[in-house]
């Protein structure tokens, strides 16, 4: 992929005949300024911003890997959720830079294909849809999870394991939701990431009082690298999809209010506030049991951390919310897909076709299909891990080339990049962050980076096939 | 030239509305800024309702621009693709200095217009809607105002008074003005059963904001027990200076 010059208006066609749309003129706080007096609203304010990152991230790193996570590195776990949420701020805080510059819906995608041109905006754009979809499927998978649990509680017993069925369930359900529902999920949503803070809160305060010996019981005292050093940064790699909410954030960043300011604020906000609940939760978790016993627990091992801490209450406390944490998130992720769809779709990498909105409920019944269908077939694969890496292999390498691409505008600084936001510590940060993206994904399992590589190789292809002589470089 | 009020008129462009019977005339001698609005669900990014749909909504607003135009009406517009609508509405009515914002409803010819006065703050603005919108036309203006208990009959005309004069500094003929007091009955009621014997409403905006009148609960009881066109007219905005 040769160099072109940034400042040209995206052009070129693809197969079908389509081009990219117009960029639009210009951007203020309050909206996104197309020709002819078209203005597109933004609407979203801090408050919501920050309810996508967190909502997003939350359901994961604490209602579904916990249990994984000991089981791989011990008491160590602490530090590989530590590392995950500082390679997630080195990304974080470049792709704010790039979010002021260029609030324009589609994210990391469009920072990517505008800096570096169209073939990596393929690659990374395919990627980042399908990375949604991987991390939608595995959200729901923890929610079968999650479900099940319910269901063993209230002592139901089943003749075979309900997990993948609950998961395909609500992936369908979720899907038709947001195709026929025109009902305001926004606030529901910042209710519910009010409500999950405030009885992680809760509980995670007294689960760190306990594990201190307050109440006078004994936690389980353990070697820290019981498992090794290795295993530490694997599981760092693993659990790296807890953190992918703060480019949700990004992905609307075209509906973002005042996104100067509340950009920056909602992703490096989002990342601060989940890092230290996650790494407070493995804390918790693994003070009360052992790492041995709560890798035995597996998806809901915080049910029996609650239940071993508060009794019943806590466990069903635990457990309503782990269902309301991986709902928000598969929801939100599974909405971003689609915005993924559409951004493509606009710059002619996918057809026209499929970001069109249907007359009825004014949804982009298509594109929610496209993140819907195959979120289907990844669930009922069931395979949490494997389902995780490859969500986190497709982000890592969009964070990665977030950060080349910010060295890149930076270096050649166009006329058109004027970011309200500067990364501090430029060249280190936006380094570090690359290097650090791509360096854990050589610490996942093989079949996760085969898988991620055949899914990047495919996207590229497809570019060349379909949209060979798209040209994205330019212009905001 | 006098000065032409600026006037919002909202229109869901791509659900049907329209701009009513005779609201072109009634905005004759009035700065129109034209809203074009669509409000889309949130699973939906506005630029993908935009990609879809700007051309279509763009022909109506071509079409109502010249309609106003013809009217004899100074127009401005846009269109905005938003997921919430009263943001947007609240925004325009700031930005384009719009002293009144208009519920759209059909009326036939205008000849009494019934303007509800709530008490001194925000009379000049009022005024200033009345005088441009309407003191061109020749129709009669009736000042009303829905006295509380406390209020004596002296106060209710000394504000009334003072409207009037207010009026007839901007040019309108003070024999076109006339006065109307009513007690003993809920504002709000008072004004849509009064409003019924006339063809048009100016009143001020209730609190906490236009939203709640365009949307909420008065205006729906105004604009859709009277049936016809309301003129709402929106307070100062706080520390923005005016043209």
């Amino acid at each position: 992929m040769a160099e072109q010059p940034v400042d040209v208006e995206p052009g070129g066609q693809n197969v079908a005949g389509e081009t990219p749309a117009a960029e639009p003129e210009a951007v203020t706080d309050d909206t996104t300024v197309h020709d002819e007096d078209v203005e597109l609203e933004r609407t979203i304010g801090l408050t919501g911003g920050l309810a996508i990152g967190i909502g997003t991230m939350i359901g994961a790193g604490i209602f579904v890997f916990p249990g994984l996570a000991a089981d791989n590195a011990g008491l160590a776990a602490t530090l590989s959720f530590a590392i995950g949420g500082l390679i997630a701020l080195l990304v974080a805080l470049p792709t704010s830079e790039l979010a002021t510059a260029m609030p324009r819906s589609g994210g990391g995608y469009y920072f990517i294909s505008r800096g570096m041109g169209t073939g990596y905006g393929a690659i990374v754009g395919l990627g980042l849809w399908l990375g949604l979809v991987f991390a939608s499927a595995f959200y729901l998978v923890g929610l079968g999870h999650y479900a099940s649990a319910v269901f063993a509680e209230l002592g139901v017993g089943l003749p075979f394991s309900p997990v993948i069925g609950i998961g395909l369930l609500f992936g369908v359900a979720l899907t038709a939701l947001s195709i026929g529902g025109t009902e305001n999920t926004a606030k529901l949503q910042n209710v519910v990431v009010g409500i999950l803070l405030v009885v992680l809160t809760a509980f995670l305060s007294y689960g760190v009082l306990d594990a201190l010996g307050v109440f006078g019981r004994s936690s389980a005292p353990e070697t820290f690298f019981s498992r090794g050093y290795f295993p530490v940064l694997s599981t760092a790699a693993l659990v790296f999809t807890s953190y992918l909410g703060f480019a949700q954030v990004a992905t609307v960043a075209g509906e973002i209010k005042q996104p100067g300011r509340n950009l920056p604020l909602a992703m490096v906000g989002s990342v601060l506030v989940v890092t230290v609940f996650y790494v407070v939760t493995i804390f918790v978790a693994t003070s009360a049991f052992g790492a041995d016993t709560l890798g035995q627990f597996g998806e809901t091992a915080m049910v029996e951390v609650a239940r071993d801490l508060l009794g019943l209450p806590g466990a069903i406390a635990i457990l309503c919310a782990g269902l309301l944490a991986t709902f928000s998130s598969a929801n939100a992720s599974i909405l971003s897909a689609s915005r993924a769809v559409y951004a493509l779709s606009r710059d002619a990498l996918l057809p026209r076709k499929a970001s069109e909105v249907n007359l009825r409920y004014g949804t982009p019944h298509v594109a929610l299909l496209a993140a819907g269908g195959p979120i289907l077939v990844l669930v009922a694969t069931g395979q949490v891990e494997l389902l995780a890496e490859v969500a986190s292999f497709l982000h890592l390498v969009m964070y990665g080339l977030i950060c080349v691409a910010l060295i890149v505008l930076r270096r050649r600084d166009p006329e058109w990049y004027s970011p309200s936001y500067r990364v501090p510590g430029y060249p280190v940060v936006p380094g570090v962050g690359a290097l650090a993206s791509f360096g854990l994904i050589a610490f996942m399992q093989l079949r996760s980076i085969g898988i991620g590589i055949l899914v990047m190789i495919l996207s590229y292809l497809w570019y060349r096939y379909y949209a060979g002589d798209v040209i994205l470089k330019g212009d905001i | 030239m006098t000065d032409r009020p600026s006037i919002l008129v909202p229109i869901r462009v791509l659900e049907g509305e329209s701009v009513p019977e005779g609201v072109p005339e009634l905005l004759a001698h009035a700065h129109v800024v034209l809203l074009g609005y669509h409000v889309i669900p949130e699973q939906t990014a506005p630029g993908q309702a935009q990609m879809q749909f700007e051309e279509r909504a763009n022909d109506r607003i071509d079409e109502y621009e010249e309609i106003f135009e013809d009217a004899g009406a100074t127009v401005e517009r846009r269109l905005v693709f938003t997921h919430d609508g009263q943001r947007t509405l609240d925004r325009m009515t700031t930005e384009h200095d719009c002293l009144a914002v208009l519920v759209p409803n059909a009326t036939g010819e205008i000849e009494d217009v019934l303007v509800a006065i709530r008490g001194a703050v925000g009379v000049d603005r009022l005024a200033r809607v009345v005088a441009g919108v309407f003191g061109p036309m020749g129709v009669t203006v009736t000042l009303y105002h829905v006295a509380d208990e406390a209020e004596t009959d002296q106060d209710v005309q000394t504000l009334l008074d003072g409207a009037t004069q207010r009026l007839t500094d901007l040019g309108m003929d003070a024999a076109s003005i006339e006065t109307r007091i009513e007690r003993e009955q809920d504002a709000l009621d008072a004004i849509v059963d009064s409003a019924e014997a006339y063809d048009a409403v100016v009143m001020g905006e209730s609190d906490p904001s236009l939203v709640t009148f365009v949307f909420g609960m008065p205006a729906a009881q105004v604009a859709d027990r009277f049936l016809g066109p309301v003129l709402v007219v929106q307070r100062e905005p706080a520390p923005e200076s005016e043209e």
